[in-house]
């Protein structure tokens, strides 16, 4: 399977295995006889491998288990939460002002201590929020951990002829090993012999109904052929013996576990956001600071303080807060959806199912059910519907007819199936059965529509039984009746359909015995055929009461040596069971619909199920034609039909094989609903790359191990939390607590929701960047006093400014999220030039100028009116000169002259949280108008609060003269920005009303982020 | 809502109220503004800080008291009917086989 050019060419013998392990299995034991595998393993039929050749095979191969997936240490996941994403601009910053301070304490002799405490609150922040975001990350993966069974396996193997219990870890390749009903087999066997014996095999094919096994081998393709049993799955009934012939991380279990664990997982989408947004926060800040460090050096600065200029402005552009915040909101989601029964592994997985845009299910276990229920009946010349549904909310039907009555003996008399004990008190369709899959479902119809099936085998005791096998396909039984006067024998059976009506001369019609016609047969025929059609298991119900003459009462049935009527009996009608769709299924996928997400069904099981379930829950809607489809209406052949036309296709798995790579991309480009069936795990990692390589965004649901590689290599891999298995879980990002597949729909929503609100966190985050570097860059060229220092800089961007911005994740939508297309990675970025533009172009210049005013007015009703300000910083920062005069004539010395600077500083401190207010509620909305989004979110009033709280403790309390260099201001002083911050709101009001005018506008298409 | 912001603006207006005549006193007592009566305007801030600041948690606690209340006082709530539903069949199991999803 041509896919070796998206491997990385670093790792040549990795990359080597990788592929050989996505090639199908090599099992070959399966075409030999049983001598030459005996002859393979140096093994006895009877008697078994001697203890000394176990012992040997053991130390040569190994233990018979699957070795775990490498675990990241530790430290390592500590480490890549220090310095991954993000946080990297932030050390970079921290480096900067530990260089700057150097630098500065190597020229002066008294350095000023702000880039040194800048350096260390970064290097502070990014520490903390790394341990943060490891201890969130530790909490689910504990979570995870108890998902882990610890259960150690048990085998009963034949060594030196006799039998023993050893643990499933001490099993060697040769081993005779012997399971029965309910074991886990302990490792691929090769069936030598078998009694009636069932495996499940569900979690690693997807098949959803029990496959027997027999010593014959059946089919080349060591999967489908009958003899070989694979290690962990479930042998369902009957009894089994063979030889193990691979053991451990050889085993096709084993070896979809490597595949998976040596998988490679690139970026989630958010991280590339993140990337993205690194970028571009990182062009700016160079792109300021390279301008004035040329323009300060025209100015004539020393080459040292230019550079110190140059480090200062780089960092003054990291946003210390964002990281935090982004965190905080990733983190807030987590936990609302972990509430919603999604628990997220990876933070970052949280927005990935927002962006996805291509979902790939599994069918078993996850659209459906994973259990046979009685689907369907036919009776009475009319085809019954049987309610399906988890909590017997769907339709009933007429139960009132004398053939229904009949039917049901029928069905619940010949079935060996039984309710295990104990289990009165739970609803009968959670109860454990004994049995097939197919006679538990008849027996929980039975026993839902018509009450105890054990009620009624006790009043028709049973007098013989001829159990179900492959070569008759029938199964009989014959009961005494229930009325005690009739003294008659009542005979049931049920089986294939058409064996069932070759056995019938009479069919029951309204309780009315009718002899069967060519057209009552014909009508049976259409009904078979449109239950087979449904992707339906069909099976007919016959009876006949023995006639009293000839079978009179304690006639000795002989069941081996059959000396009783079998034939001319009364077929009674049909019943069809299916692995139903869960409830919710339908609707969530009608969901995904409209958000413009495909859903792609793959699965191991057959076509015509796996169309039937697509059908049933809409992955291919109603009126959808495959090509097959088209064909058979037009009455044409195949291939002349052109695939455009169809809009669904149903894709085989051995056809996948021979599609190329083209192939393969145009049926994922132009069909909108397609099915795979048939595919094997390796299939299914080939159809999620495929839809990677045309650019989507792919998430897996599924809960076998066969869905496992693909589950690893989707960008989000979303597994069952109950029936799930344990490598599905380990291998992916998202479990679905509930096994809801609706939770899927909850997850895209809040994946959309979060990424909208980031974009308005982070808006929000850089607006005050300007406020907060123009004080220097003016500082710089004009010469004024700094009119903002570092510290109160840190006291926005770290204290005031949080709480408003993780309040923003708590926004709810401003229109309907899953009505619209998901994003398009390519084009709509978390952050991008407009983001930027609003942000730090139009509202942040506005907050500057709140702030100037607010700074100037202190200085001039001071005394320092603007004009004297300019190129006054020389002068102004000479500890020696202690008679500046202002404006007035006044003198002032150096310590007075600083406190009005720091004065100064908490005024612009105060400004720009005044014109934040305002800045958080326009970033409230990015279309709408805030009084249509309203007020509702309470945590942002409540940062709102907070802000100005904390922006009035820091003026006014006692000591932060000292502890922080902040003065108490004046309360005219506060309301210099207010102006200000009431344009900031008029004008993005005006802005999103001309957007909304005219959608598609100069506006929208220069300022809508 | 409305109430809350109503109560703010006011509060602000009150505060500044407050504050505006007694900067008023000090430039009458005192003519040099570089003697200002902190001490009063430093008081009056802080008991700014701490009524928002009590506001503000009061508005959260709120939020969840009445969020409370209101699921109990509405009748077919999502998640309030969900319970029922689950109350319902767990309770009479016997009666009506109305098991969730399994």
């Amino acid at each position: 399977m041509g896919d070796k050019d998206d491997r990385s060419p670093k790792k040549k013998k990795g990359a080597k295995d990788m592929d050989d392990l996505k090639k199908e299995v090599p099992i070959t034991e399966h075409k030999m006889s049983i001598e030459e595998v005996c002859r393979k393993f140096q093994t006895d039929i009877v008697q078994g491998l001697t203890n000394a050749k176990a012992a040997e095979y053991l130390i040569r191969d190994g233990p018979n288990a699957l070795t775990p997936p490498p675990t990241t240490p530790e430290w390592v996941k500590f480490c890549r939460q220090l310095f991954g994403g993000f946080s990297i601009l932030l050390w970079t910053g921290a480096i900067l002002c530990f260089l700057a301070y150097a630098i500065q304490a190597a020229t002066e002799d008294d350095p000023a201590g702000d880039n040194l405490y800048l350096g260390i609150v970064l290097t502070a922040v990014v520490v903390i929020t790394g341990c943060f975001s490891y201890f969130q990350e530790a909490k689910s993966s504990k979570i995870m951990e108890s998902f882990k069974n610890m259960v150690p396996q048990q085998a009963l193997v034949i060594r030196e002829g006799e039998k023993v219990q050893i643990n499933a870890e001490e099993v060697v390749g040769g081993d005779l090993v012997e399971v029965k009903g309910g074991d886990r087999i302990p490792a691929d066997i090769r069936v030598v012999s078998a009694h009636g014996c069932k495996v499940d095999n569900s979690s690693l094919t997807g098949e959803s109904e029990p496959q027997s096994r027999s010593p014959d081998c059946t089919h080349d393709n060591p999967l489908e052929t009958r003899n070989v049993a694979f290690f962990s799955t479930n042998c369902v009934e009957g009894t089994a013996r063979g030889i193990v012939i691979c053991t451990g991380d050889r085993t096709v279990m084993g070896r979809i576990a490597t595949l998976t664990s040596g998988l490679e997982t690139g970026k989630t989408p958010i991280a590339k956001e993140i990337e993205h947004f690194i970028h571009i926060i990182t062009g700016v800040a160079v792109f300021l600071g390279v301008t004035f460090f040329i323009l300060a050096i025209i100015l004539g600065y020393s080459w040292l303080e230019a550079v110190i200029f140059l480090i200062g402005i780089i960092v003054a552009n990291v946003p210390e807060g964002l990281l935090a915040t982004v965190t905080v909101c990733l983190t807030l989601t987590a936990k609302r959806m972990a509430k919603k029964n999604c628990l997220v592994k990876n933070l970052e997985a949280v927005e990935t199912l927002g962006s996805t845009s291509t979902i790939c299910s599994d069918k078993t276990g996850t659209l459906t059910q994973n259990r046979m229920t009685v689907a369907h009946m036919w009776f009475d010349n009319q085809i019954h519907e049987a309610d399906t549904t988890e909590d017997q909310s769907g339709a009933s039907f007429d139960k009132t007819s004398a053939t229904w009555q009949a039917l049901s003996r029928v069905a619940g008399l010949c079935n060996r199936a039984q309710f295990k004990a104990g289990q009165d008190a739970l609803p009968i369709l959670k109860r454990d059965v004994a049995g097939d899959a197919s006679e538990s479902a008849l027996l929980k119809c039975i026993e839902l529509s018509c009450g105890s099936v054990r009620a009624m085998r006790d009043r028709n005791k049973k007098v013989a039984e001829i159990p179900f096998n492959s070569t008759n396909k029938y199964q009989l039984s014959v009961h005494e009746t229930e009325d005690t006067n009739d003294n008659r024998y009542l005979l049931v059976m049920k089986g294939a359909p058409e064996r069932i009506l070759d056995r019938c001369s009479t069919i029951l019609v309204q309780g009315k015995e009718q002899p069967m016609d060519e057209e009552l047969k014909e009508s049976f025929q259409n009904a078979y055929m449109e239950l087979g059609g449904l992707g339906e298991r069909v099976l007919g119900f016959c009876h006949m009461m023995l006639p009293e003459d000839q079978y009179p009462k304690g006639f000795a049935f002989d069941t081996d040596d059959v000396n009783f009527q079998t034939d001319n009996l009364c077929f009674v009608g049909l019943m069809s069971m299916i692995d139903p769709p869960r409830a919710a299924v339908p609707d969530a996928v009608g969901k995904c619909r409209s958000a413009g997400i495909k859903v792609i069904m793959v699965t191991g099981d057959h076509p015509i199920t796996a169309k039937a379930i697509a059908k049933g829950v809409g992955i291919i809607s109603e009126g959808n034609e495959t090509v097959e489809d088209i064909a058979a209406r037009l009455n044409i052949p195949v291939s002349q039909v052109n695939p455009r036309d169809a809009k669904a296709c149903v894709i085989h798995g051995t056809d996948l094989k021979d599609l190329s790579q083209d192939q393969m991309d145009d049926i994922l480009r132009n069909h909108t609903e397609i099915v795979f069936a048939r595919t094997s795990p390796q299939q299914k990692l080939i159809i999620v790359e495929g839809c990677q390589r045309l650019g989507a965004i792919v998430a897996v649901t599924g809960d076998g191990v066969n869905d496992s590689p693909a589950l690893k290599k989707a960008d989000i891999g979303v597994a069952m939390g109950i029936s799930g298995s344990d490598v599905s879980k380990q291998a992916a990002d998202m479990i679905l607590l509930d096994d809801n597949f609706a939770s899927i729909v909850t997850g895209v929503e809040e994946g959309r929701l979060i990424f909208d609100n980031l974009k308005k966190s982070i808006a929000y985050t850089l607006t005050s960047n300007i406020p907060e570097i123009t004080p220097f860059l003016l500082f710089i060229i004009v010469n004024i006093p700094l009119p903002l220092g570092t510290i109160t800089i840190l006291c926005i961007d770290l204290g005031t400014d949080m709480v408003p911005a993780i309040s923003l994740a708590y926004e709810t939508a401003e229109s309907d999220i899953m009505k619209r297309q998901p994003r398009n990675p390519f084009r709509d970025k978390l952050v991008n030039e407009r983001l930027i533009s609003i942000a730090y172009g139009q509202i942040g210049m506005i907050q500057a100028l709140g702030g100037f005013f607010a700074y100037f007015v202190i200085l001039a009703e001071n005394g320092f009116l603007p004009s004297r300000l300019v190129g006054i910083r020389l002068n102004w920062d000479d500890r020696s000169v202690n008679d500046l005069e202002d404006s007035y004539g006044q003198q002032w010395t150096y310590e007075q002259r600083k406190i009005v600077e720091f004065t100064c500083h908490t005024a612009f401190f105060v400004s720009i949280v005044v014109v934040q207010w305002a800045d958080v509620i326009i970033c409230k909305t990015r279309r709408n108008s805030v009084f249509q989004q309203g007020m509702r979110n309470k945590i942002l009033i409540f940062g709102l609060f907070e802000e100005t709280a904390l922006a009035a403790f820091l003026s006014y309390c006692p000591g932060m003269d000292v502890a922080l260099r902040m003065y108490p201001l004046k309360p005219s002083w506060w309301f210099c920005a207010f102006p200000y911050s009431f344009l900031i709101f008029v004008y993005d009001e005006v802005r999103k009303l001309l957007l909304r005018r005219n959608p598609g506008g100069w506006v929208e298409r220069e300022t809508y982020y | 809502m409305e109430t809350i912001l109503l109560f703010l603006s006011s509060l602000l207006v009150c505060v500044a109220a407050v504050a505006d005549p007694s900067a008023q006193d000090g430039k009458e007592t005192v003519e040099n503004p570089f003697i200002y009566d902190y001490e009063s305007l430093r008081i009056g801030g802080l008991v700014l800080a701490v009524v928002l600041f009590t506001l503000g948690i009061l508005l959260i606690l709120s939020r969840r008291c009445r969020c409370s209340i209101n699921q109990k006082l509405r009748p077919p709530g999502d998640e309030e009917a969900q319970d029922e539903n689950q109350i319902v069949s767990t309770a009479t199991p016997a009666v009506k086989e109305t098991p969730a999803e399994n």
